[in-house]
């Protein structure tokens, strides 16, 4: 008898509807997968025969094929295990209920349990686009399964369950919907500005960052709280929306890094270490293509601790995602495309021994060590990050003041009023903040007057800046202006993102 | 071009064989008649062999001046009616000098400053100022370390004065290699000379030795930062030996790189801690040049605060003058787009 069974299989963040089919016939007892399964769906067969065993059902003693349909999609992951058990029972007679149209997703344990798979969001987001309404989902992914409206999601413990509801013989609950903002009120940051000492000026700059969406380089002498400024980052950027929220968690969900909630509300803050390799860092790997950190890090901060230890090529791969937002991960079976929209914010110390512009300490540094230092970090990387702040060394008193500082939810006000002027200004346009403007856009939205442009020669002149610069500058006094709420660019907006700069011996 | 006179002496400049104590003696020959014989007594004989049928041999003397000449490398000789006075009057003046740039300069009145690579960003500040302010009445010289060096010649560069760069290689070097762009400068607005043939490279010991052109040419020698042993105090010790002039910049105790400047201040050195220091020495007046781009009251304020805190510190300035740190921010800015504040690193800037 052959039975046919829907399941899915991802690429990248995509499903794509899968048929398993099985057939069994009178031969040679055996059991074969075909339809390029990868290593996790060949040893996929074993989990089965011991589920169905341990479930009190019979695993058919004939010869078994299982075709996974269309043929030519690699089949990777342990969430075909369900599918391959139903289709099997099916395909045996033990299973005789019509439910074509349901979509079968999860791993099985030896003892007939399910198990939570990798993935099953974006699988649920795709399905439903797709027009596929029924879906059955192990237990344990009952959290991110819980957001999807307009589906009918049933999250069972057992293959025994499965066979029960399949065939009518019980009914199961529905997985109840959740509301975004109650999973959003409870999950919480767990820094905040205000317990950062110190630190105006580099405050200041994070503020403008977040708010135009720049990219950040703190540059300062170790243990100056680089990383704890860093950390802060998120709490001031704006709440993630659903559908952002949903962008993130699908990629959490693809690399089973998510959160016991079921789906993610706050901004990622990504800190791969410095040590990390180019595919880790914008996705790719044999087999599965996954997604890398950069990605990992959409709608929130990748922090790259030590940029100049970094080796140069990761480096200048991120040259191209910080430009296009999205990264392309191409390998020769599949072209994959992930999303990867973040602030980047980069720590680095001064100079080799870190005491550069100390009031303190004494550089010991030759101007030519400092140069080969900074020069470690290409200048192609550097002229994608619109802001350069230096952090200042921490001060004793500082650090037992108790001086209020601001809160972030303070600065988190600014910075959304600032975005809902950007958001206005590029009312049909493919961009949301200042940052993501080309010199078209600049030319648009960022009129300077005769006094500002004057201002700007000025600089060139007296400060060595490079063409690149002026238009980094440019973008920088445009949010500056947008935190003023000034709709033009003034020449003290101008003059504060001029001070942004890189900063030159 | 050359008289025969210069050509021989810069033949025999270009044989690595002869050593500077060698080239030296040389020079004091009242002429080259006799430098056969004098070769005869002081070389061995394989070296004097090769030097003396090389001497002769007109397709080496040909090749060595078309070298020069194409790599737009001018000498003046210690014949030449070019090479500086103050130098001839130093024990052991270069025999020939390899000059790229504007040699006129070398005639001109010279004043040297010189200072360690390792120097704070504040005496870097305050040496840029006064190298241009220097520069409106001498030709500024120095070595081309980083650091102070091409501090002082980036400053009276800036101020568009003069400058003379002595090199410790040979011209077909560029040592530190980070200095390329103001070597570039150096040779289009001033002129850098060295005594050693263009393929020398850098050596430490060439470095002491060359100090003592840094000295010789120069009326004047300011040495703007050294600790106990840098190589600014040996120019320094030179410019004393040679009667000239030796200034300072004055340091507070244990500060960095300052202990060799206060040593000078010690045994006898000018303290020079304004421009008038120096001048007054030589009778000469400095007129501050008139302020074409005056400053605006929030600016002058800014400033003001900047100048009486010294290593100003930025949100120490803001708070001074009860102002967000943001609007001192774009002020200063301002200032150092005026040339009126110089940024020290880590949020720190000192007024110029």
């Amino acid at each position: 008898m052959l039975s046919k069974i829907t399941s899915f299989a991802l690429r990248g963040l995509e499903g794509i509807p899968v048929e398993v089919e099985t057939d069994i016939n009178k031969g040679m007892v055996s059991c074969d997968i075909v339809g390029l399964p990868d290593t996790a769906v060949k040893e996929s067969k074993e989990r089965v025969r011991s589920a169905i065993k341990n479930s009190a059902l019979i695993f058919p003693v004939n010869k078994i094929t299982i075709n996974l349909a269309p043929a030519d999609v690699k089949k990777e992951g342990s969430h075909y295990d369900l599918p391959l058990a139903v289709s099997i029972l099916k395909a045996s007679g033990q299973l005789s209920a019509n439910f074509d149209g349901t979509v079968l997703l999860g791993e099985l344990a030896l003892d007939g349990s399910l198990r939570p798979a990798e993935g099953i969001l974006p699988v649920l987001i795709s399905a439903r686009s797709k027009g596929f309404k029924r879906f059955v989902i192990p237990a344990g992914n009952r959290g991110e399964a819980s957001f999807i409206d307009g589906a009918e999601v049933y999250a069972l413990n057992t293959l025994k369950e499965v066979v029960e509801f399949l065939q009518g013989e019980k009914t199961f609950e529905l997985v109840k919907a959740r509301s975004y903002a109650s999973v959003r009120k409870a999950q919480t940051y767990n820094c905040d500005m205000s317990l950062v000492k110190g630190q105006a000026a580099a405050k200041r700059a994070i503020e403008i960052a977040v708010a135009g969406g720049h990219n950040i380089l703190l540059v300062g002498p170790p243990g100056s709280g680089k990383t704890m400024l860093a950390r802060c980052i998120p709490t001031i950027m704006p709440d993630l929306t659903f559908e952002e929220a949903l962008e993130v968690t699908k990629i959490l969900s693809v690399s089973g890094e998510l959160p016991e909630d079921g789906i993610v509300t706050l901004r990622p803050f990504r800190t791969p270490h410095h040590t990390a390799t180019t595919v880790s860092l914008c996705g790719g790997g044999s087999g599965k293509i996954r997604a890398g950190e950069i990605s990992k890090a959409h709608n929130g901060v990748l922090f790259l601790d030590e940029l100049p230890e970094y080796h140069r090529s990761t480096l200048e791969a991120l040259r191209q995602p910080l430009e296009d937002r999205v990264i392309t991960v191409t390998r020769a079976g599949a072209s994959v495309t992930f999303p990867a929209d973040f602030i980047l914010c980069a720590s680095m110390n001064p100079c080799p021994c870190g005491n550069y512009g100390s009031a303190k300490h004494v550089c010991k540094c030759t101007p030519a060590q400092i140069l080969r230092y900074r020069s470690r970090v290409s200048g192609p990387l550097l002229d994608r990050i619109d802001l350069h702040i230096e952090a200042d060394g921490v001060v004793y008193d500082e650090l037992i003041s108790e001086a209020a500082a601001e809160t972030s939810a303070e600065i988190r006000s600014r910075v959304e009023r600032a975005r809902q002027i950007q958001r206005e200004r590029f009312q049909g346009e493919d961009m949301r903040v200042n940052s993501n403007m080309g010199e078209r856009q600049i030319k648009k939205y960022c009129r300077l007057s005769a006094e500002s442009e004057n201002i700007l020669r000025g600089a060139f002149e007296s400060l060595n800046l490079s063409a690149r610069a002026r238009s980094r500058i440019i973008k920088v006094a445009r949010t500056i202006a947008d935190l003023d709420g000034s709709a033009d660019i003034q020449p003290k907006h101008i003059l504060e993102a001029t001070s942004y700069r890189s900063a030159g011996l | 071009m050359y008289t025969n006179e210069e050509i021989n002496l810069i033949i025999l400049s270009s044989f690595s064989e002869l050593s500077y104590a060698f080239k030296k003696i040389l020079s004091e020959q009242a002429d080259l008649k006799n430098y056969e014989n004098f070769l005869i007594k002081t070389l061995s004989g394989g070296v004097y062999n090769k030097v003396n049928s090389l001497f002769h041999d007109e397709g080496y003397r040909g090749g060595i001046l078309k070298s020069l000449e194409k790599k737009g490398i001018k000498c003046v000789t210690i014949y030449s009616d070019g090479y500086p006075e103050t130098l001839k009057n130093i024990s052991a003046p270069p025999v020939v000098l390899y000059c790229k740039g504007d040699v006129s300069l070398l005639k001109t009145n010279c004043f040297s400053i010189v200072g360690s690579r390792r120097t704070s960003q504040k005496s870097l500040a305050d040496c840029k100022k006064m190298a241009g302010e220097i520069s409106s009445r001498f030709t500024v010289v120095s070595g081309f370390a980083d650091g102070a060096d091409s501090a002082a010649l980036e400053g009276a560069l800036a101020a568009g004065g003069k400058v003379i760069s002595v090199f410790a290689n040979g011209l077909d070097y560029i040592y530190p290699a980070i200095n390329r762009p103001l070597a570039d400068k150096v040779e289009k607005c001033g002129l850098i000379i060295t005594e050693y043939p263009p393929e020398v490279g850098p050596k430490p010991y060439h470095f002491p030795v060359r100090n003592r052109i840094i000295a010789g040419l120069s009326k004047g020698t300011l040495v703007v930062s050294a600790d106990k042993t840098s190589g600014a105090l040996i120019t320094a010790d030179y410019a004393a030996d040679y009667g000239r002039d030796v200034f300072a910049f004055p340091y507070s105790i244990g500060a960095f790189s300052g202990a060799g400047c206060n040593a000078l201040i010690k045994k006898g050195a000018f303290l020079a801690e304004n421009i008038l220091d120096i001048f007054g020495v030589y009778s000469l007046d400095f007129n501050t040049p008139a302020q074409t781009d005056p400053l605006s009251e929030d600016e002058n304020a800014v400033y003001v605060a900047v100048k009486s805190l010294g290593d100003a510190f930025l949100p120490d300035v803001a708070e001074t003058l009860g102002k967000p740190l943001y609007e001192v921010r774009s002020i200063i800015c301002a200032l150092e787009i005026k040339k009126k504040v110089a940024a020290l690193g880590g949020n720190r800037y000192s007024a110029i």
